[in-house]
């Protein structure tokens, strides 16, 4: 049986499948189980955990990836943080005006931008780079 | 910045693949640098004129608008 190799690439998308995942089993805990106050709030600083290993790995990754690569990482870091402030900005001014409906405007309904934002931002470096 | 990567490339009959194994980056940000896309670093530019056997200045020249 081949063996599957530790690269930092690998790494980080276990560490980024493993934070996903605990976020989401938290999430439906909460959600759907309605624990007691105090549960819910340690399970919703669980994720947290997860999150610490994946930073670490994700910033070790990039120092040991080639000067291109690591100029497209922050490249779409920049595009990502900054178009997710922009997006909170414009929501923050909208809901001072219309009161967005939390069901669709809550936090947890805006992290897939975040995602969004960093996948673009990789996709205009990468053609500006490659 | 003008550079003259791919003929020294050609002149020691190396491809791309070959040029990133020695300096230990990938073929497609050879691609960057050979293409003007990236300007590298100093520490890679000094490996590339090492691998090169020649001088940095003459790999990388300046053009009249940097």
């Amino acid at each position: 049986m081949e063996k599957i190799k530790r690269t930092p690439g690998n790494k980080i998308l276990f560490y980024g499948i493993l934070w996903a995942v605990v976020y989401i089993v938290c999430l439906v805990i909460v959600k759907k189980l309605d624990p007691f106050k105090t549960l819910g709030v340690v399970l919703s600083f669980m994720p947290t955990i997860t999150f610490v290993l994946f930073i670490y790995n994700f910033i070790k990754g990039v120092g040991s990836m080639d000067e291109v690569e690591r100029r497209i990482q922050l490249e779409a870091t920049v595009w990502g943080f900054t178009l997710g402030l922009l997006l909170l900005m414009t929501l923050g001014l909208l809901d001072l005006v219309i009161s967005l409906n939390k069901e669709d405007w809550g936090y947890r309904h805006l992290i897939p931008y975040f995602f969004v934002f960093y996948f673009f931002g990789i996709f205009i470096s990468r053609r500006k780079y490659n | 910045m003008k550079n003259t990567i791919k003929v020294e490339r050609a002149k020691k009959n190396w491809t791309q693949e070959d040029l990133a194994g020695k300096i230990g980056i990938s073929r497609q940000s050879v691609n960057s640098i050979e293409t003007g896309k990236f300007i590298p670093s100093t520490v890679l530019a000094l490996k590339m004129a090492k691998v090169f056997g020649t001088s940095v200045e003459s790999i990388f020249e300046l053009e009249k608008l940097d």
